[in-house]
């Protein structure tokens, strides 16, 4: 009977242990939300159509309705007139809005001029800080900082990385501009030699320290060694730009691998009102969202003289797999071949790579486990409700004030 | 007979704990908040409630003191400009891009709020220009805005039994909530969700024309 109560007395204490840290014995009591991309669907988690899922409305827009009709045009007893009937939609209201722009504003230093990349050349100042631009989604940039106040002679040129929006960050980049200020601090980093990343997110309300929704800047000489500033930034929250400045200069005369200024090349400045978009320097359109690959790799021939993008052997002028370019398989040249003015006696060449090769097997059936954390939970179907409506009654001279509406 | 008791009470604290560790879960939950793509709400609103779609809700946008409201069909091309207190009629479901601009207290500031309907009033028959939902921007949200933030808010229809036994002012009564709450909940808990406005300072790009940054949901202006 002793050794029953002390099993009855463990049992009790996981039980309270259970459910005094929040992880219920039987049931957690938290729910948790699917993504936010998932929540984009036409029904919640439900991508098509079928049994369950929201189905769009009718695709006639009900008759007259009220004083503001926009069929009746003027609406019984109503002052209101719709401009043009056409503009009325058919169907409920499209997906949430979707900028395929962010617009970065430079904020400072004031007097600073950005110019960016245009293919083979620079678009020179074509703004001044503080100033605004709406960059393409998905793809990087070159800038070039010119005419920087204080800095006579400093030209730097960042990258700079503009993420796709996310459904995280949608509401926030269709309303707000991205500030980017380049501090003295950032200027005197690149002047000393150090490669400077800031990173402007969105972090998630968790890690809001502000009281207001804003965006927060990290930025790697800030943080302590050893500390990646971008997944820092995307451990708190959603990244929406990335701004990288060395001191490297892209346009030294004579020099491969920069741009060159060449006479064929027109010179863009905006000084002389000449305003041209900035060309990507690195697309990331067709990488999906959150930099998964897409469901399709596709290779082919970029610009001519240029590199494949995602090259395939044999395919699109890439060299075929296994076809070694130099005398012996393992990239060393080899024994001469070719008779050197004698006659040819060669009977036999062998090589033997005594490389220590230890590679593993090559996969056969490749398993991935993915994983929600935490896991997706939402509340059970209604199968009963039951309505009372409640008066409240007052006798004279009684006051009732809610809770959260004290003063 | 003493252990049989105490095994019968061990027994029934053992199942209270349980039923009550299965029991305490949340009573409401709220898919939808406030931070979601705009559009997002209102979509739901409709598709769960077929009947509110196609009828045009009366808005009224009152700035701080003084200004003009623009309005926008589809485009730039088609804006519609009025003075404070600006009247016009939504479409329950749509998100709208307004401009306003030539306040006043900020001269040069150009704000481009959204607002994005989410359900009807019920005014009574042919007095629904009467009872239009008050969009109210405030000096203290332009403020705001200015230092690159962003502004949320969720006007709601009170519920009759657990209004604020307050008179309302010339200003409507504004309840600033933590950076962590989910304004869709806390408007539904006091009452009806009616609109979301967000405020920030993003500006349409002057060199394109067509930018999805204006909306080209449908929208009735009243004559004047």
């Amino acid at each position: 009977m002793r050794l029953y109560f002390l099993a009855l007395g463990t049992l009790l204490i996981v039980c309270v242990g259970c459910a005094s840290d929040g992880t219920r014995l039987l049931q957690n009591d938290d729910y948790h939300a699917p993504p936010a991309e998932m929540m984009q669907r036409p029904g919640p988690m439900v991508g098509g159509p079928g049994p369950g899922v929201l189905q769009q409305v009718s695709h006639q827009v009900p008759g007259p309705r009220g004083p503001m009709s926009p069929v009746g045009m003027r609406g019984p007893g109503g002052p209101y007139a719709c401009p043009n009937p056409a503009m009325i939609p058919m169907g409920p209201p499209r997906g949430p809005m979707v900028m395929a722009t962010s617009q970065v504003r430079f904020l400072g230093p004031e007097g600073m001029h950005v110019g960016w990349q245009i293919g083979p050349a620079f678009a020179e100042n074509q703004l001044m800080a503080p100033g605004r631009y709406n960059f393409r989604q998905a793809a990087t940039y070159r800038l070039k900082l010119t005419d920087i106040p204080g800095r006579e002679g400093l030209v730097v040129y960042p990258s700079l990385h503009v993420y796709p929006t996310l459904p995280m960050t949608a509401a926030y980049l269709e309303h707000n501009a991205l500030p980017l200020r380049i501090t003295d601090e950032d200027l005197d980093q690149v002047e000393t030699n150090n490669f400077v990343t800031k990173v402007i997110y969105l972090p998630d309300a968790k890690y809001q320290e502000l009281a207001i929704a804003g965006v927060e800047e990290l930025v790697s000489t800030r943080l302590l060694p050893g500390q990646d500033p971008v997944s820092e930034a995307d451990r708190r929250g959603t990244i929406m730009a990335v701004i990288r400045m060395g001191n490297m200069d892209l346009e030294m005369p004579g020099q491969s691998g920069g741009i060159q200024k060449a006479s064929h090349i027109q010179t863009v400045d905006g000084e002389q009102d000449q305003h041209v978009p900035p060309m990507p320097i690195g697309s990331h359109i067709g990488i999906g969202r959150g930099g998964v690959p897409a469901d399709l790799m596709v290779g082919g021939p970029s610009a001519p003289g240029q590199p494949p993008y995602n090259p395939i052997a044999g395919v699109g002028g890439v060299p075929m797999y296994g076809y070694p370019s130099v005398g012996t398989p393992i990239g060393l040249p080899g024994p001469p071949h070719i008779p050197l003015g004698r006659p040819a006696g060669l009977k036999s060449h062998t090589m033997r790579n005594t490389t220590d090769y230890d590679m593993g097997k090559p996969v056969d059936h490749l398993l991935i486990d993915v994983r929600h954390e935490p896991g997706l939970s939402m509340p059970q179907p209604v199968k009963y409700m039951q309505y009372t409506e409640k008066h409240p009654s007052y006798s004279s001279g009684d006051l009732s004030i809610p809770a959260w509406a004290q003063p | 007979m003493i252990r049989r008791t105490s095994t019968l009470t061990m027994a029934i604290l053992l199942s209270t704990l349980l039923l009550a560790s299965i029991a305490t879960a949340q009573d409401r939950y709220f898919p939808l908040n406030h931070r979601q793509p705009t559009g997002t709400a209102g979509r739901w609103s409709v598709l769960t409630h077929p009947q509110k779609y196609g009828y045009v809700q009366p808005i009224e946008v009152q700035l701080p003191s003084a200004g003009n409201v623009t309005f926008y069909q589809g485009s730039p091309k088609n804006a519609v400009q009025t003075s404070a207190p600006s009247q016009a009629g939504m479409m329950v479901g749509h998100s709208y891009r307004i401009r306003i601009s030539e306040m006043p207290e900020y001269p040069g500031v150009e704000l481009y709020p959204t607002i994005e309907i989410l359900d009807r009033l019920h005014p009574p028959t042919q007095q629904a220009q009467s009872f239009p939902i008050p969009i109210e921007i405030t000096e203290a949200e332009i403020e705001i805005v200015m230092q690159d933030r962003m502004v949320t808010k969720v006007v709601y229809l009170e519920q009759p039994d657990i209004a604020a036994p307050f008179e309302q002012g010339k200003r409507i009564r504004t309840e600033n909530l933590p950076v962590t709450a989910n304004l869709l909940q806390a408007a539904d808990e006091r009452g009806r969700p009616m609109a979301i406005i967000r405020i920030g300072g993003r500006i349409p790009d002057p060199t394109s024309l067509i930018d999805a940054f204006y909306s080209t949901s449908p929208l009735v202006i009243p004559p004047r």
